[in-house]
């Protein structure tokens, strides 16, 4: 009989065999009787002659299951009486259920994140986990891009690559005029969408053909995100001129919806041929070996592995070093995963989601504790019925299944609850870092297979941890033992319970330590000093680069708009310079000879710079220490000039006033001599150490790109607009990159504590409710266990109080000693985020005595719920309890 | 829990029950009740089986083939399952008494050595 068969005849098996039993105790007992013994004792012979029925049934039922089949009707049956178990202890299973959603929730959502990363880096991509990437390394180790000479050659002679597309990412302005907004564009080679797969939801894409001349193919594929944010999704753009850094491209196609070209989480609008880099982004640098401006991706042939296609790139770089060397480079080509690529979020998110995750998996881990803690009570007190079975005949084994997929039924709701709690939140963890980024920004975050597939399997790990180290203890009972035994004092068992909330009350205060951390650098970092005032300041960003400006006539335009300010009656002062303060990562800096003093072995004199003009200063509100700011009249005809900060001051002529006059001089350029000493700022981050900085002048040292701080009298949006009519009267095409005050500037830099503030504050929390509701349920259970006891002392002349207090002293020392051990490692723990925090000490005396207070007030009253119960037991009730 | 339990009646082998009740079928086919019942009177009394290890036994024989079972009227008109031997059934009774007689003689061999060792 086949196991399908069996299946369906099962039921009339089982009627069968019940049949054929009865006949046989029908006929034992009738001959017993014969025999002349008197009813009842011919039953009882009967019974005992034949031993267990129960197990014969069971031995003979098993006779015909097949293996397989019989272990799913054995899960379904253990299935369903879990769920009448869960259903039967609501209370219970709601909470762990609440609890594991939580948990998972964070988990998932973290996953989410690496998901997009690393998993499904490039949306619209076929494959794009597995695309290979090859880059040069420099002499340091680092990563960077090939010159296009190299890329050719490399392509043709490799061996190793199924395909292999190049291009180009560049910052470019798209529209023209007022009307310019910044962009990303990617120039790209003739098999890019080929290679990676995308198609065009309109026209079509970009060819081999359109990859042959330099220069000649001025066409472009947008893609969807412009297509709809600036042209309405319009079905007959194709045709239409659209302008990248002022040239004139004919749109040819839109891509695919979901693709958003090559650099990890960056939104690319426009794709256009690499041959028209000189025309769109000069100079011209196609033919240059040392230009190391391409990024390159690809799918390694079948079969291929990393490390083989890296070793044949190396041979092949090695045979072109021969033949055409450059300098500084370990390796001009070699072959990485494209998680490792430094272009792109993941080489700063990676590592920020390892910590994360590491605290997800923390906080799991206390939630799992929890429910072990619940679900060790719960075993406790179903000894009997796990003795019951276990003397029907249950195998351990059996017994280790049921409990096992009983806890299975509780943590799959919870795995559910927590995917579709972490699909809710991030869409707002998403919107809220888009909303800081100065371009479009997209990762692939969805809710979808593999984040349910992992929310599964995290939670089936969950089931085992808390469901099986209890399962295992309860699964040694024996009936015997258990009928003679009144209330055992499971001394071990009680330790393990004790050691999990004392576990759980230690993390919860770090956390919370952690969080009144990151809290109190907020609210210091909101009132900080960046060393300037960026009050009722513009921030406007504008190219005058791409407008076709060389140098002689942008320093004309220049002047001709400190003029035009000059006369403004709104403008209070106005200047430009090339960078803006406390702009998150560090910008160029440059190498400096210091007249007269020779740098130490392991000195290194690069400093940070900003190329200003005159009123810089003034705008800014930035107080100088001596000498004076910089005048239109330090232009190519004077004195080379130079202004510098508080900290080089002081650390190269130990007072400000004995900088002035001393000379310094970059690589490249005259010597120029020291007239101003300005306060240090805050560069990048409010948390930085002060560090020593350098102003050029920008009338002696064009840039072209730029950015124009005005400070206005009036409100923001009249103080821009007014900003861009000045611009545009002087040039109606100058493309503004970017348009917004100062002082948005510094919120951004804020944002960093807020992410961190929130996610730690939630964090902690969530633990310390779930220590509370350990601490509750552990004094609870105390207090069950020794209702005798209680009876016993308060006959004895305890009163109400005493009680009382005894329970809540044991609470309160569980969370005494837990408050103690998360001290001492958040006090080690703290230096980790020293380099975050802003105006407080790692081992802020606030932060640490206020999250003691909340933990060791919110363990008392879990406490206190339970131990007042106790104390207004009835002893004469307690007594006959058994 | 590895508790010893009293037990009065003599443990059976599985492999030995089988052969038992393939030797009782020989006689005809007979219901579960009937086979046990005989082999305590044929073995006068001193093999007092757990019946109820019977039928796993009954139904273990019937899945390999060696006996086949359907529903009959008892001489008291009463319905019950009957067993009869198959052929492959008769098969494995010779079989397996050939394996016991090998076994008893072994064992007796040990047990009363023919010549001493030197």
């Amino acid at each position: 009989m086949n196991p399908l068969s069996w299946l369906f005849r099962r039921r009339a098996i089982d009627r069968d065999l019940d049949a054929e039993i009865r006949n046989h105790f029908r006929m034992a007992i009738k001959e017993r009787i014969e025999g002349g013994e008197d009813p009842e004792s011919a039953r009882l012979a009967a019974i005992n002659e034949f031993g267990n029925v129960l197990q014969a049934k069971e031995a003979a039922r098993a006779v015909w299951r097949g293996g397989a089949v019989a272990m799913v009707t054995d899960v379904w049956q253990d299935v369903r009486f879990g769920t009448r178990m869960l259903i039967k202890n609501p209370g219970f299973s709601l909470v762990v259920i609440a609890v594991l959603t939580l948990g998972i929730a964070g988990n998932a959502a973290i996953f989410s994140l690496f998901k997009g990363l690393a998993l499904k880096p490039l949306p619209g991509v076929r494959e794009s986990s597995a695309i290979a990437v090859m880059l040069s390394r420099t002499s340091s180790g680092r990563h960077t891009g090939m010159s296009h000479p190299d890329y050719r050659y490399m392509k043709e002679h490799d061996q190793a690559f199924a395909d292999l597309a190049g291009s180009i990412m560049i910052f470019a302005s798209v529209g023209l005029g007022s009307d310019a907004t910044r962009s990303v564009a990617e120039l790209v080679t003739g098999d890019y969408f080929q290679a990676l797969g995308v198609g065009a939801q309109l026209g079509r894409t970009l060819q081999q053909s359109d990859d042959v001349a330099q220069g000649q193919h001025p066409i472009a594929v947008i893609g969807d995100g412009l297509w709809r944010r600036s042209y309405g999704a319009d079905p007959n753009v194709i045709g239409k001129t659209l302008y990248l850094n002022g040239q004139p491209l004919t749109i040819v196609g839109v891509a695919d919806p979901e693709f958003r070209g090559t650099v990890v989480s960056m939104v690319v609008d426009v794709f256009v041929p690499i041959m028209m880099q000189p025309v769109v982004f000069p100079p011209g640098r196609l033919d240059q070996r040392n230009a190391m401006m391409m990024m390159t991706a690809g799918h390694l042939k079948p079969g291929v592995t990393i490390t083989e296609a890296a070793a044949q790139t190396r041979v092949l770089a090695a045979q072109l070093d021969a033949s055409e060397p450059i300098p500084n480079f370990a390796s001009r080509a070699t072959v990485i995963p494209i998680w490792q690529s430094p272009y792109g979020a993941q080489t700063y998110w990676l590592p920020a989601i390892g910590l994360l995750g590491g605290m997800g998996l923390l906080i799991l881990l206390v939630v799992c504790a929890n429910v072990a803690n619940l679900v060790l009570v719960r075993g406790v007190s179903r000894r009997g019925e796990l003795a019951v079975r276990l003397a029907l005949g249950a195998s351990r084994r059996r017994l280790l299944r049921l409990l096992f997929v009983e806890n299975l039924v509780l943590a799959i709701p919870g795995a559910l609850g927590g995917v579709a709690l972490a699909s809710f939140i991030l869409p707002f963890i998403g919107s809220s870092a888009a909303s800081s980024a100065p371009t479009q920004v997209y990762l692939d975050t969805s809710v979808d297979g593999y984040v349910l597939a992992f929310a599964l399997g995290l939670s089936c790990a969950c089931a085992l941890v808390f469901g099986f180290v209890p399962a295992l203890k309860t699964s040694r009972v024996d009936l015997i033992t258990l009928m003679n035994d009144i209330s055992p004092r499971m001394a071990t068992r009680g330790m393990m319970r004790s050691a999990l909330v004392v576990s759980q009350v230690a993390v919860s205060l770090v956390l919370l330590i952690g969080a009144g951390l990151v809290l109190r650098s907020y609210s210091a970092a909101r009132h900080a000093d960046g060393g300037f005032n960026s009050q009722n300041v513009t921030a406007l960003a504008i190219d005058l680069q791409t407008s076709g400006y060389d140098e002689a006539r942008g320093l004309e335009l220049v002047n001709r708009f400190l003029d035009a300010a000059q006369t403004e009656p709104a403008f209070e002062s106005a200047t430009l310079a090339s960078n803006v303060p406390l702009s998150l990562v560090d910008n160029a800096s440059r190498a400096v000879t210091i007249e007269g003093y020779a740098p130490r072995a392991d000195e290194d004199l690069s400093f940070l710079f900003n190329v200003v003009s005159p009123d810089y200063f003034r705008t800014l509100k930035i107080p100088l220490l001596a000498g004076r700011d910089f005048t239109r009249t330090d232009d190519k005809n004077a004195t080379p000039a130079v202004i510098v900060n508080e900290t080089l001051a002081r650390r190269m002529w130990q007072t400000p006033e004995d900088a002035i006059g001393k000379r310094l001089k970059t690589a490249t350029g005259d010597w120029r001599s020291i007239v101003g000493v300005a306060r240090d700022l805050k560069y990048s981050r409010l948390s930085e150490e002060p560090r020593p900085f350098v102003y050029y002048p920008l009338l002696q040292n064009y840039m072209p790109t730029l950015i124009v701080h005005a400070r206005s009298i009036g409100d923001s949006a009249s103080a821009l607009r007014r900003v861009r009519d000045h611009v545009q009267k002087l040039n109606p095409s100058i493309p503004i990159v970017r348009s917004m005050m100062l002082s948005e500037q510094t919120r951004v830099a804020l944002s960093v504590y807020e992410l961190a503030a929130g996610a730690l504050t939630m964090f902690g929390v969530m633990t310390i409710v779930l220590a509370a509701i350990g601490i509750y349920g552990l004094v609870a259970y105390t207090v069950q266990q020794s209702t005798q006891e209680i009876g016993i002392r308060m006959a004895i002349g305890a009163n109400r109080m005493d009680v009382l207090w005894d329970f809540l002293r044991r609470g309160a020392m569980l969370a005494g000693i837990g408050a103690v051990i998360g001290l001492v490692l958040a006090a080690a723990a703290s230096g980790a985020i020293r380099s975050l925090l802003y105006g407080v000490g790692a081992r802020d005396a606030i932060a640490f005595g206020g999250g003691t207070l909340v933990v060791m007030s919110i363990a008392i009253v879990a406490s206190m719920v339970p131990a007042w119960r106790a104390s207004r037991t009835d002893p004469l009730s307690a007594l006959r309890h058994q | 829990m590895e508790q010893k339990h009293y037990r009065p009646r003599l443990e059976i082998l599985q492999g030995t029950l089988d052969m038992l009740i393939l030797q009782t079928l020989q006689w005809g086919p007979t219901h579960g009740y009937a086979i046990g019942q005989t082999i305590r009177t044929e073995s006068a009394e001193s093999l007092k089986i757990e019946t109820g290890s019977l039928y796993p036994a009954l139904h273990r024989l019937e899945r390999q083939g060696w006996v086949k079972s359907d529903w009959r009227l008892t001489e008291a008109n009463q319905r019950a399952k009957f067993y009869r031997l198959t052929p492959k059934g008769k098969k494995q009774l010779l079989q397996e008494r050939d394996r016991w007689s090998q076994l008893v003689s072994a064992i007796g061999t040990i047990l009363n050595p023919k010549r001493s060792r030197g």
